[in-house]
């Protein structure tokens, strides 16, 4: 009877066919030639070889640590010639750190939720400066709020407040660039808190091309290459902020003292305002829109039955972002019909003169210095009609809703 | 946690630091128990228990195989092992699998039955570590191996921190002798281990995650229908991306393991180079397969009860080999096409046992199985037949009118990073690493690790996990 681990039984994992160089030649030929487990079928494996190459790798060790040195140290160089500064990546897990302050004695706090005009233009000193308290931010670019606001109604310890920054293609689209925050903070393991917490400390405020924008393959993708006949060109969305600690954001400064990178960002908007292929059609469209307005009105009254009170806020646009929002989704179709099926109170920039007129380089997001005077002016409107500071009396217009 | 994460590289300085200072040998493996329970811990603390269920019952089943005085108890102290071990990895790889099943094949009887949906976590790494563990027993059993001489060394062997939870699938006589002696890495061993470590978090960081997944993704992920062009260059961007994602993980445990003095064993030989398909798998994830050979395919037989029973037994195993890597019938035909290929090899074999193929044609025999090994990695990557019918119609040129998916930056870098790979592949394919990096200039080999560690500095991953760790 032939021995289970006979030669033709081993052709099951040892081909007949093996190259044109023996095992003894190929030995000879390689110093450091060795078996592995598929040269040896059923027996004991023995300890493995692991021989080391001869070179001067203690030379080799120091040269490369200094040639490395080198690289990073002109890489870094050369992105702050561009006009980059270190600033704290918007990860998860920056998300998650601010997500967890509610679940620590932070429950009673006020949340910012939205896409990037809320993160951008609502800035959280000036907030702070006015009630005497930081606000949670949980906005994320190009993503719709309402998953984070439906997280937030499910949480028995949020018993505070919410303003939903509304901007219109994202939140009656449901788009969710970044949408997988929720999921992320409920699956954080240890290690990626102790990771996010090493890279902000030590890594994320000193070097200035750590930012995905200058990331090897995103810069590379983006260089000018032959297009793909039939093949639709986008070109992704840039750099257009600075984030510090607690997610406190504002655009960064090259978006409006450089000209050409403030019209880059413009035409990269501008991609989205003409047709395309993948738009869904019409009433797919609409059915998306009412579909996004009752998702919202089930969870504004989950929240509402905690006794959360939540403000819509539409954030200044202008120029052609405008024209194609208003085009687009118009406000009778969209923000009204939100506030109605809501029962919500809501602050259009529209109906607010103190809201209007603000500088917004790429038409979408303001300057920094214009943010910090929104943010006053957005407050003062909030206070002064919809939620009491903390500690006054509730505004008569908060009683009615 | 994962190999590519800063708490990674805190974690590894820390024990680096511990294992070099003047302590009793003892003490040095508890301080490498302890670090590698804390590594598992990294990711879901409750897990580690049933790494200690594991470690504990096979520790016992192998004492009481050496007790037993009749064959009856060897035999059921073994069956406990294969039991506990098989029965942990049904429970949390396959129970919703099973359920899910069971449910189908009732209602094709006309029977409703809506089990309840349990959500079941897989814990990291549990497929290589029960592998690891029953291998202990299996070889005990088949009197291959003595059982470890104490707890502390077949712990560390089951939970030794480089092959946790992703291998290489390590032996107990591979790697509890090298527990018995103090063991330091000299310091040729510990620049070694590091460039290995340099060059295979390159593969993972760079070339997988940061090049070749994004390819694979807008396709396989994608509702659109794939042309000929994109349901090529998706499928082979995930041949490059496994090999280099796992490749890449087997290379970084071996330069770790290599830095703290001992030796693991390769998994990976070149395997884009194979001509012909057990060729493949003798360079294809080898301790998987060596592993699934010695206790899976020799055990149901081998080639002792004739051919039918022969072929029967490689599909078979084949079969498991490819349920292995995931609760989902899709990896089972993945690993039912490899069996298929395996077999018809043998049958050629057989029938034109003196061939011997000219240059040409052995480097166009090496084309072919890479080729057909895509259209398996189809089956791997896609999440449903529906999926893979739609990416093989694209590569049979059956999608004409479908839409350009890829853009010409992927394109290209599919074909630069793929094809260097395979080509790669070619001209190592009879030769190893060491041998290459011995014969190379001293500076070439300086800049080329300061150029990869660059590039996985600049490519700025974001820590994802290993494409192997779900299995």
């Amino acid at each position: 009877m032939p021995s289970s681990i006979s030669s033709s039984d081993a052709a099951v994992i040892v081909p007949a066919a093996l190259p044109p160089v023996s095992a003894e030649r190929a030995a000879a030929a390689d110093l450091y030639a060795r078996q592995t487990a598929a040269d040896r079928p059923g027996v004991a494996q023995p300890v493995p070889r692991r021989p080391v190459p001869e070179q001067p790798w203690g030379r080799i060790l120091v040269g490369a640590v200094v040639i490395l040195a080198l690289l990073v140290g002109g890489w870094e160089a050369y992105w702050r010639a561009y006009g980059v500064r270190p600033s704290l990546a918007n990860s998860y897990g920056l998300w998650a750190i601010e997500r967890r302050r509610i679940d620590a004695g932070e429950g009673d706090a006020t949340v910012l939720l939205g896409a990037s005009r809320v993160y951008f233009d609502i800035q959280l000193k000036v907030w702070e400066r006015l009630s005497g308290r930081s606000p949670i931010q949980l906005s994320f670019e190009g993503t719709s709020p309402l998953a984070a606001l439906e997280d937030l109604a499910a949480d028995p310890n949020f018993t505070g407040r919410v303003l939903v920054g509304v901007a219109p293609d994202v939140f009656f689209s449901g788009f969710e660039f970044r949408g997988g925050a929720i999921r992320y903070t409920r699956k954080e393991s240890p290690s990626q808190r102790i990771g996010q917490w090493l890279s902000m400390t030590f890594i994320e405020p000193f070097f200035a091309f750590d930012d995905p924008d200058f990331a090897l393959q995103t810069v590379l993708k983006r260089q000018p290459w032959p297009k793909r006949p039939g093949k639709q060109w986008f070109l992704d969305v840039r750099k257009l902020s600075e984030t510090g600690l607690h997610r406190d954001t504002h655009m960064w400064s090259k978006v409006w003292t450089d000209p050409e990178y403030r019209a880059l960002a413009r035409s990269i908007w501008h991609q989205d305002f003409q047709p395309s292929p993948d738009d869904p059609t019409p009433e797919e469209a609409r059915k998306t829109e009412r579909e996004q307005i009752a998702r919202a009105a089930a969870v504004v009254a989950k929240l509402r039955a905690h006794g959360v009170k939540v403000l819509f806020a539409r954030l200044p646009s202008s120029g052609e972002y405008l024209a194609y929002e208003n085009r687009e989704f118009p406000r009778g179709r969209t923000w009204d019909a939100l506030l109605a099926a809501t029962a919500a109170p809501g602050i259009h920039f529209q109906d607010y003169q103190e809201l209007q007129g603000y500088y917004l380089p790429e038409w979408s997001h303001m300057t920094r210095a214009e943010a910090e005077r929104f943010t006053e002016a957005l407050y003062g409107i909030i206070v002064r009609d919809f939620w009491k500071p903390d500690g006054a009396a509730a505004p008569p217009a908060a009683a009615q809703r | 946690m994962v190999f590519n994460s800063l708490t990674f590289i805190v974690f590894f300085a820390c024990v680096l630091g511990l294992h070099s200072l003047p302590l009793p040998w003892t003490t040095k493996k508890i301080n490498l128990l302890i670090a590698s329970y804390l590594f598992y811990c990294a990711w879901n603390p409750p897990f580690v228990i049933l790494l200690w269920v594991s470690t504990v019952v096979d520790w016992y089943a192998a004492q009481g195989m050496v007790k037993a005085r009749r064959a009856g108890a060897r035999h059921a102290w073994m069956v406990l092992s294969v039991v506990a071990n098989l029965g942990m990895l049904g429970y949390f790889k396959y129970g919703q699998f099973l359920l899910d099943n069971f449910s189908a094949a009732v209602a094709a009887l006309g029977i409703v039955y809506h089990p309840a949906h349990y959500d079941i976590v897989l814990p990291v790494g549990i497929s290589f570590y029960t592998f690891a563990t029953m291998s202990y027993t299996l070889d005990v059993y088949l009197r291959r191996a003595a059982p470890a001489q104490n707890l502390l060394d077949y712990a560390l062997f089951v939970t030794f921190f480089p092959h946790l939870v992703a291998g290489p699938i390590m032996r107990p006589t591979e790697l509890v002798p090298q527990f018995a002696q103090p063991r330091r890495a000299s310091a040729q061993q510990l620049r070694f281990g590091l460039a290995l470590m340099t060059l295979g978090l390159f593969n993972k960081v760079v070339l997988a995650d940061s090049f070749l997944s994004r390819v694979a993704e807008r396709v396989y992920d994608s509702d659109k229908i794939p042309g000929t062009l994109d349901a090529w260059a998706a499928t082979f961007a995930f041949s490059g991306q496994i090999f280099c994602d796992f490749a890449g993980y087997s290379t970084t445990a071996i330069g770790a393991a290599l830095c703290l003095g001992f030796a693991m064993p390769d998994n990976f030989r070149f395997p884009y180079a194979a001509v012909g398909f057990s060729d493949f798998w003798r360079r294809w994830h080898i301790t998987l397969s060596s592993w699934l050979r010695d206790y899976l395919y020799i055990p149901l037989g081998g080639n002792r009860h004739g051919a039918r029973r022969t072929y029967a037994a490689l599909m078979a195993t084949m079969l498991l080999g490819g349920l292995w890597h995931g609760a989902n019938w899709t990896f089972v035909a993945w690993g039912g096409l490899h069996g298929l290929y395996l077999a018809v090899e043998r049958a050629l074999r057989a029938r034109f046992s003196n061939y011997r193929p000219s240059p040409l044609v052995f480097v166009l025999l090496g084309l072919l199985t890479y080729t057909l090994v895509n259209v398996t990695w189809v089956f791997f990557r896609a999440k449903t037949f529906g999926k893979a019918w739609q990416v093989l119609r694209g590569m049979a040129g059956q999608n004409a009118a479908a839409a350009p998916i890829l853009a010409t930056f992927s394109l290209i870098t599919v074909a630069g990073i793929v094809g260097a790979l395979v080509l790669t592949h070619w001209l190592m394919r009879s030769r190893t690493l060491e041998s290459v990096v011995a014969r190379a200039p001293a500076a070439l080999v300086c800049a080329v690790w300061a150029l990869m560690a660059f590039a996985i500095i600049i490519a700025q991953g974001t820590g994802n996990a290993f494409i192997y760790f779900q299995f």
